[in-house]
């Protein structure tokens, strides 16, 4: 099985156009997107994917040894680029994986142009001085909420696809299926995406980066970005007016025209 | 009909104040513009400190706040609905309201959210039961799993010019544990030691108790000096006296380390993999039965086949689930077999059976997982 197949990649836009990996974080797949990568699928290679368990991924791919850090992750993010070999990446990377990305371009800095991290935060857990804006029992909280919420889902919800416009009666059975995940796995990747510390990755990255700080954003707070940046070598933050976690999905134009900016710098 | 004056309790003020849910609505970013008297008094928050002062993710569990954010809140954005989604509310004084919410997304002429609408259902009740069902299933899959360990502990033969390994992968947590089991014991003459691998049919508790009475007949039966055919034939008899294992697969077979001889026999379960030095790696066909219990008595005794090793040889024993795939065929699953095989057949027998179940076992885990691989005179 290659890559593309296991993680689902979808492409648009001309091939010799720079190329964009765009990475979804814990919760949704590729389709979180939707209303930022057409602005770019002009003049470059759009690169879309799920990770492994979510929405259209392999999720017989799923390996808890492979994927019991970030680096399992960061390893598929390096393979599709490998696969479609892809240089001078603009990877963008939303919550958790914005710290995949970080990741991949500290394993192979060759291969990354730009890095855009939107919400990033290198550690969720507070941890002495720092202020990472939960504590542990936070995140048994969460899998708890996993937890009841998937106890309505039925395992064997059909493999609805999001997005059809043109089969309104489709409607119905959509609810709730862009966030469609195996269960299991989506809670292995919340333990491991909430638990995980990558603050020492973020001193390895050469790569320019630009970090998207919402207004508050309960997920990664403000003094998480203000970190991000500071411990990224080669960094620019830039504060968005949208607020809360998904400014992708809240305030695409603005995202898009912070991004945009930076390529052009 | 139509009924004479409308009662007060019938106003859309009253509707609304003291609906039977909590009545929310919110700013596209989730700040409170309007609450009603029901969800005041469920959670003991007041409407003067909640409107223009606080958002509604505010108010739930930082667990369900970040459930919130990642899943609710871009739900709602890409569906402009969500249903039936299960939160905690923080009430005044601390303790938590469960709830389940419906939500809808208000836009405006050109698409763009204006206003978020909110009914908040107490779940109290609801949330415990389904705790306690929770709980129950996670007890019955870990003593299954717990049972299963059990069965499977004790040490394995070891001897000069012998190498065993074993591994045992459970299908992956939340599904229940399977009936597999492998076995390896010294039969009473001393150079000789008996192998079996199973796969009782079922899940649970149940088949992990089938599967420990199987392995306790066969390793009764093999103590009698029976051959593997003739062992079969016995456990049949079992099987049937006393109601258990029907259909299970299981292939049990003796190895004489000093004769290197390997006679066995297979009912109904995926044929032994060779390894000898050399030569490349293949299935050992013969000696093939029905599963256990199935078996015509009509058709006499039932087969064995015996083989000599070449010095250094492995023989791999296993369960379907290293083989079989959802999306492929059994053949293709086989084949990877032999190649997976032969690439790992230098590492001792241990490291062998991992870096197999390693490079097969599809990672989906539906099934168990087994292996057992004995080398000799090597």
């Amino acid at each position: 099985m290659t890559a593309l197949e296991r993680n689902n990649v979808v492409e648009h836009g001309p091939q010799d156009g720079r190329p964009m990996v765009f990475a979804h974080g814990f919760g949704c797949d590729q389709n979180m997107w939707r209303f930022v990568w057409p602005e770019f699928a002009e003049d470059h290679r759009v690169v879309l994917f799920d990770h492994v368990g979510a929405g259209g991924s392999d999720a017989s791919a799923f390996d808890r040894d492979r994927y019991a850090s970030l680096h399992g992750y960061a390893g598929d993010v390096l393979e599709i680029c490998r696969e479609l070999d892809l240089t001078d990446v603009v990877f963008v990377g939303h919550s958790v994986s914005a710290m995949i990305g970080v990741l991949a371009a500290a394993e192979e800095p060759e291969r990354f142009g730009r890095l855009v991290l939107v919400g990033p935060s290198p550690r969720y857990i507070d941890d002495g001085d720092y202020a990472g804006g939960f504590s542990r029992e936070d995140i048994e909280g969460l899998l708890e909420s996993m937890d009841s919420n998937y106890l309505g889902w039925s395992g064997a919800m059909a493999p609805v696809i999001m997005g059809n416009a043109d089969r309104p009666e489709l409607g119905e059975e959509l609810t709730n299926s862009f966030c469609r995940a195996d269960p299991e796995i989506a809670r292995h990747f919340a333990r491991v995406a909430f638990m995980s510390d990558n603050r020492a990755d973020l001193a390895r990255v050469r790569t320019p980066s630009l970090v998207l700080q919402c207004a508050d954003d309960v997920i990664a707070p403000d003094v998480v970005g203000e970190y991000v940046d500071r411990e990224l070598p080669d960094s620019r933050l830039v504060r968005l007016a949208a607020t809360g976690h998904c400014p992708n999905l809240s305030a695409p134009e603005e995202t898009v025209g912070a991004i945009e900016a930076f390529l052009a710098a | 009909m139509t009924i004479e004056g409308e009662a007060p309790e019938d106003s859309a003020e009253h509707l609304f104040e003291d609906a039977p849910c909590g009545y929310l609505s919110t700013l596209p970013d989730g700040t409170i513009v309007r609450v009603n008297r029901t969800f005041e008094a469920w959670t003991g928050l007041r409407r003067e400190d909640l409107v223009g002062a606080r958002r509604f993710q505010d108010l739930l569990s930082p667990g369900g706040r970040i459930y919130h954010e990642t899943h609710y809140a871009p739900l709602l954005r890409m569906q402009g609905t969500v249903r039936e989604i299960a939160v905690e509310i923080v009430r005044a004084d601390g303790t938590r309201l469960p709830a389940l919410i419906n939500s809808v997304q208000h836009d405006d002429e050109h698409g763009r959210p204006q206003r978020i609408r909110t009914t908040v259902f107490d779940a109290t009740d609801r949330r415990r039961y389904e705790d306690e069902l929770l709980r129950a299933r996670r007890q019955e899959q870990e003593t299954a799993r717990e049972l299963s360990r059990s069965l499977l502990s004790g040490s394995l033969p070891a001897a000069p010019g012998l190498d065993v390994g074993v591994v045992y992968r459970p299908a992956v947590s939340g599904l229940d544990v399977g009936g597999d089991w492998y076995d390896a014991f010294w039969l009473d003459e001393a150079d000789t030691i008996g192998l079996v691998i199973g796969d009782v049919v079922g899940r649970g508790i149940g088949a992990a108790a089938t599967m420990g009475q199987l392995r306790s007949a066969v390793r009764a039966l093999a103590s009698t000096g029976l051959a593997p055919g003739r062992l079969l034939d016995a456990l049949d008899a079992y099987a049937r006296r006393h109601e258990v294992g029907r259909m299970t697969t299981l292939l049990c077979a003796q190895l004489g380390l000093g004769s290197r001889r390997l006679r066995y026999a297979c009912a109904g379960h995926p044929p032994p993999l060779i390894l000898a030095p050399g030569e490349e790696p293949c299935f050992a066909w013969d000696g093939r039965s029905t599963p256990l219990d199935v078996y015509p008595a009509s058709d006499g005794p039932r087969g064995e086949a015996a083989i000599t090793l070449a010095p250094g040889s492995t023989v791999l024993l296993y369960t379907d689930g290293l083989v079989e795939r959802r999306t492929e065929s059994l053949t293709d699953g086989m084949e990877r077999l032999l190649r997976v095989a032969a690439s790992h057949r230098d590492e001792s027998a241990e490291s062998f059976v991992g870096a197999v179940v390693r490079a097969l076992h599809d990672p989906e885990h539906v099934d168990d997982v087994c292996l057992l691989a004995a080398r000799v005179g090597g």
